[in-house]
């Protein structure tokens, strides 16, 4: 395999762990990286695996950052009597 | 005084008189603080004696304002009343219209003593039943008034701590039949929590008077709240003001900024593990390489010491030590200092006269050589005094 095409596999991972990664809330992907984070600190990660895992860990944790920075609160009222948004709301 | 100059009136006219004097002479609206005796409801309206034990005087509620009321008066509750004087002319009557009734902070206070005790019997006000409040909740269900100052200071807060979370606001009255109003929502809102996604529930209303907090202490609301599906975190009033619902809830907060404190994440704080994770990430590849470098050259050390040649090398070393050992030993060190070793022409060993006898042969043995001798004159030792 060229090397052009390995660059382009890698790539593809990433975007495929990017796309993953954006289905989940801020205490999934937090969750998902601790438990990488614990798989590479005990040495259980073959060393051929450990620079995707790596880079596995920075799509999660850019997601929670992504998460974190976000400004805008999803607020809903409802109407007390039916628990229907109200039309304003 | 002239009969002639005296008013004279008739009953009707007298009674009319009476009334617009009172109009004219007494305040529009008043306050009155008095105890609640006989109340009676006819035909919608409340009808009460209002007496401060040696005074008293009718009252009335009507029934479009009773709808509007928070609070039922009971017999013998200590009220406040927001009142306008009536006085009808047809019987020269005198009654007083109540436009609003509060419960009297004794009152409330013995309300929330009564169902704090009965609740407390039945195991619902218990610490060690209160549930942990989510970590990071997706979604929470905010009571309270709106709009209202409290509102809008939870809204605030919750934008900067933790946006994530998704905030279903339901309105609960301030006014009229509050708790049934509040109890019916709760109890609809509890089918649908799986539904909505909620995780808690808070229960906040601003500051104001205790007796504004009365609802609060309602059985049946109180009742709902010890046994709703989902952690119930309050935030009522002012800090220095407990409710029963703060006793059954599952977190209580001095004030409704602080439930939202209590229950979402603090945005900085998390920004601090996510920096450490991400130094941890960062260190993980260098760390382990660093350790598997380790490992390798432990396992050469290892290896070393397994080859034949460090084998050889070893026992080498422990015959030179069991040499030297020997040689400390051997009797050639003695020799060196000057003694000697006597032996027969057989080789035995003399230690003794008693092996000996005149005219034997004997071979002394030195450090540099021996010599042959014989025994010309035997002297056995002095014998010893031991003292």
């Amino acid at each position: 395999m060229s090397k052009r095409q390995v660059k382009k596999e890698q790539r593809d991972r990433i975007e495929a762990w990017r796309k993953d990664a954006e289905t989940l809330s801020y205490e999934e992907a937090i969750q998902a990286l601790d438990l990488l984070l614990a798989e590479l600190q005990n040495d259980s990660v073959p060393l051929a695996d450990l620079q995707q895992k790596v880079l596995h860990g920075e799509v999660y944790l850019n997601r929670c950052q992504s998460l974190l920075d976000s400004v805008e609160q999803s607020i809903v009222e409802l109407d007390p009597t039916t628990l229907k948004a109200t039309p304003d709301a | 005084m002239s009969v002639d100059r005296l008013p004279t009136y008739s009953v009707a006219e007298l009674n009319t008189a009476i009334g617009s004097l009172l109009e004219r002479g007494f305040a529009p609206r008043f306050l009155l603080e008095a105890t609640v005796s006989r109340p009676q409801l006819r035909k919608g309206h409340l009808w009460l004696t209002l007496t401060d034990g040696s005074a008293s005087i009718p009252g009335v509620v009507w029934a479009s304002k009773l709808a509007q009321l928070s609070y039922q008066p009971k017999d013998g509750d200590g009220v406040t009343v927001v009142g306008k004087l009536n006085f009808w002319a047809a019987r020269a009557s005198l009654t007083v219209q109540a436009l609003d009734i509060r419960p009297s902070l004794s009152t409330v206070l013995r309300d929330f003593e009564r169902v704090r005790q009965l609740l407390e019997q039945e195991g619902l006000i218990d610490p060690s039943h209160q549930r942990p409040l989510p970590r990071q909740p997706a979604s929470i269900a905010v009571l309270t008034s709106v709009p209202s100052s409290a509102l809008a200071d939870m809204l605030r807060t919750a934008a900067e701590r933790w946006p994530m979370t998704q905030l279903i606001v339901v309105p609960i009255p301030v006014q009229g039949s509050v708790a049934p109003t509040i109890i019916s929502t709760l109890e609809a809102l509890a089918e649908r929590t799986d539904e909505l996604g909620l995780d808690a529930l808070v229960l906040a209303r601003g500051g104001g008077s205790r007796e504004d907090l009365a609802v609060f202490d309602n059985e049946a609301l109180c009742r709902l709240l010890a046994n709703y599906p989902i952690p119930v975190v309050t935030g009522l009033g002012h800090e220095d003001d407990l409710t029963v619902a703060d006793l059954v809830a599952d977190h209580r907060a001095a004030t409704p900024t602080a439930a939202i404190v209590a229950l979402l994440p603090d945005r900085e704080a998390e920004r601090q593990g996510l920096a450490q994770r991400q130094s941890r990430l960062k260190d993980a590849l260098l760390g382990r390489i660093l350790r598997e470098r380790q490992r390798l050259q432990d396992r050469d050390v290892d290896l070393q010491q397994q080859s034949p040649l460090e084998k050889i090398k070893r026992q080498r070393q422990a015959l030179a030590q069991r040499h030297q050992l020997l040689k400390a030993l051997s009797p050639e060190r003695w020799l060196k200092r000057g003694l000697a070793l006597i032996s027969n022409t057989a080789g035995d060993p003399i230690s003794d006269l008693e092996s000996v006898k005149i005219g034997d042969q004997l071979n002394i043995r030195m450090s540099n050589g021996s010599l042959e001798a014989r025994v010309d004159q035997i002297q056995p030792s002095a014998p010893t005094t031991s003292s």
